[in-house]
């Protein structure tokens, strides 16, 4: 039941897109009345985006066909915003995609393409100025968070690697492979050895 | 014997003739007709509003199709397939009840939704469409009120186009003994009182618990759409089975 209320909330969300940006409404056009259907593999979900040419319905747990259905993990779903993308995910087999194409490059770059005003809807409600400082002081505080956790994941996988040791370094764990690797292949050679000596 | 059996049905917990228990029903929905929408909200705490969208979920309904909303009382699965269908398709609302049919006119005209709804009242065991002419049928929680349900899944199979789907949204039985003891507790404690105070009618809601018990469990209703002539029939239970969805093909 969860899965509908996440739907529920989605449908709610992308209707209230679709009113904000009158571009996104003209970008999907090419997909009214098609069924673009999302199987995330490691979440074990499956759900389904249909726009009507006015309203946008997501529906969860759906198996049904669709004209296009992309199966991917939830990694990789941040990628899919950029259609170029698209292609190369396929062939390096993270994403596997049943159907119209252009209907998933469709929705990838309407959503892509999305640039919402937000000053100038909150400047009903607030003002001009009101908004205008609203919208910038988030976008401050935004990048100063993108800044201070950059420079906190450092300050951790420092703390994890060098004091705590609970980690290793990615070059200790290249180095492990590559033996790994050496160990492996030593052996595939001994087997081989020993297999033509007992033949 | 046989003949008073053949003669007599279920009106929840009670026994009457047959041919009584459409005006039984028809009096408890003429009754709480006006009230239905805010009801349904508040008794099953807007729950049912997702059981109704996986419903559509599961319905396939594209652009084109005919819908068929049988016992669709306030037009809540219309108000959706008829955006889903476009101007090329149709949705009729139906219901046996014209005190239903009414309220959901009303409602569906304030949404601005007029273009590919047509509103028939008729009885769903003898429905007034050519044989093969619908693409999706759906019934919710309007089953359990109709006299003889074999005849009307006969029915609904006969009118449905090859590759057409029925779906069936209704309660059921629950699947655990705490939750079965919790929910009795509600519907014969709670709800009716809820009823009595909001609605002013008690008795409705003593009815809409009684029926639900007496109505077939999910395996009883699978094995009588397969009876009907349904194929791939299947169901899903929502909140721990208090209500479940079937789904059945005709091929």
């Amino acid at each position: 039941m969860w899965v509908s209320v996440l739907t529920a909330v989605a449908e709610q969300a992308v209707n209230r897109l679709l009113t904000l940006e009158p571009n996104l409404a003209s970008d999907l056009q090419s997909t009214a009345h098609k069924v673009l259907a999302l199987t995330l593999t490691d979440l074990n979900l499956s759900c389904a985006l249909h726009y009507n040419g006015k309203h946008c319905f997501v529906y969860g747990n759906y198996h049904d066909s669709a004209d296009c259905h992309i199966t991917t993990s939830l990694d990789c779903l941040g990628e899919l915003k950029d259609p170029s993308q698209l292609t190369r995910l396929i062939r390096s087999g993270k994403l596997d995609l049943e159907g119209d194409l252009h209907l998933a490059q469709s929705y990838s770059k309407a959503f892509a393409n999305l640039n919402i005003d937000w000053a100038e809807h909150l400047s009903r409600y607030l003002g001009d100025a009101g908004a205008e400082h609203l919208v910038s002081s988030v976008k401050q505080c935004a990048n100063s968070a993108q800044l201070h956790s950059k420079s906190w994941q450092q300050v951790v996988t420092q703390l994890c690697q060098d004091e705590l040791n609970v980690t290793v370094h990615p070059m200790e764990l290249q180095q492990f492979k590559a033996q790994t690797r050496a160990l492996s292949s030593q052996l595939a050679a001994l087997e081989q050895r020993i297999n033509a000596l007992t033949d | 014997m046989k003949e008073e059996n053949r003669d007599t049905t279920h009106f929840g917990y009670k026994t009457v003739e047959s041919n009584q228990k459409e005006s039984l029903v028809a009096d408890v929905f003429h009754s709480v007709a006006a009230k239905y929408d805010i009801m349904n909200d508040f008794l099953s705490f807007g729950i049912h509003r997702l059981w109704k969208r996986q419903t559509i979920a599961c319905s396939g309904v594209r652009k084109g199709h005919r819908v068929l909303d049988l016992a669709g009382g306030t037009g809540d699965l219309t108000a959706k397939f008829s955006q889903l269908v476009g101007d090329t398709g149709q949705v009729i609302l139906g219901d046996i009840n014209d005190s239903m049919l009414k309220v959901g006119r009303d409602k569906l005209r304030d949404l601005g939704l007029v273009n590919n709804i047509e509103y028939v009242q008729m009885n769903a065991q003898a429905l007034p469409f050519p044989d093969n002419s619908l693409d999706v049928i759906t019934i919710a929680f309007g089953l359990r009120n109709v006299t003889d349900k074999d005849e009307a899944l006969r029915s609904m199979y006969r009118v449905l186009k090859p590759g057409g789907r029925l779906l069936v949204l209704e309660f059921s039985k629950t699947e655990s003994e705490a939750l079965s003891k919790l929910y009795d507790f509600y519907s014969f404690n709670i709800l009716p009182n809820v009823g009595k105070l909001v609605a002013n009618d008690s008795e409705s809601y003593r009815y809409l618990a009684e029926s639900i018990r007496m109505h077939p469990d999910q395996e009883t209703l699978k094995s009588m759409m397969e009876d009907a002539g349904f194929e791939q029939t299947s169901y899903q239970n929502f909140t721990g089975g208090i209500v479940a969805l079937h789904r059945g093909f005709k091929y």
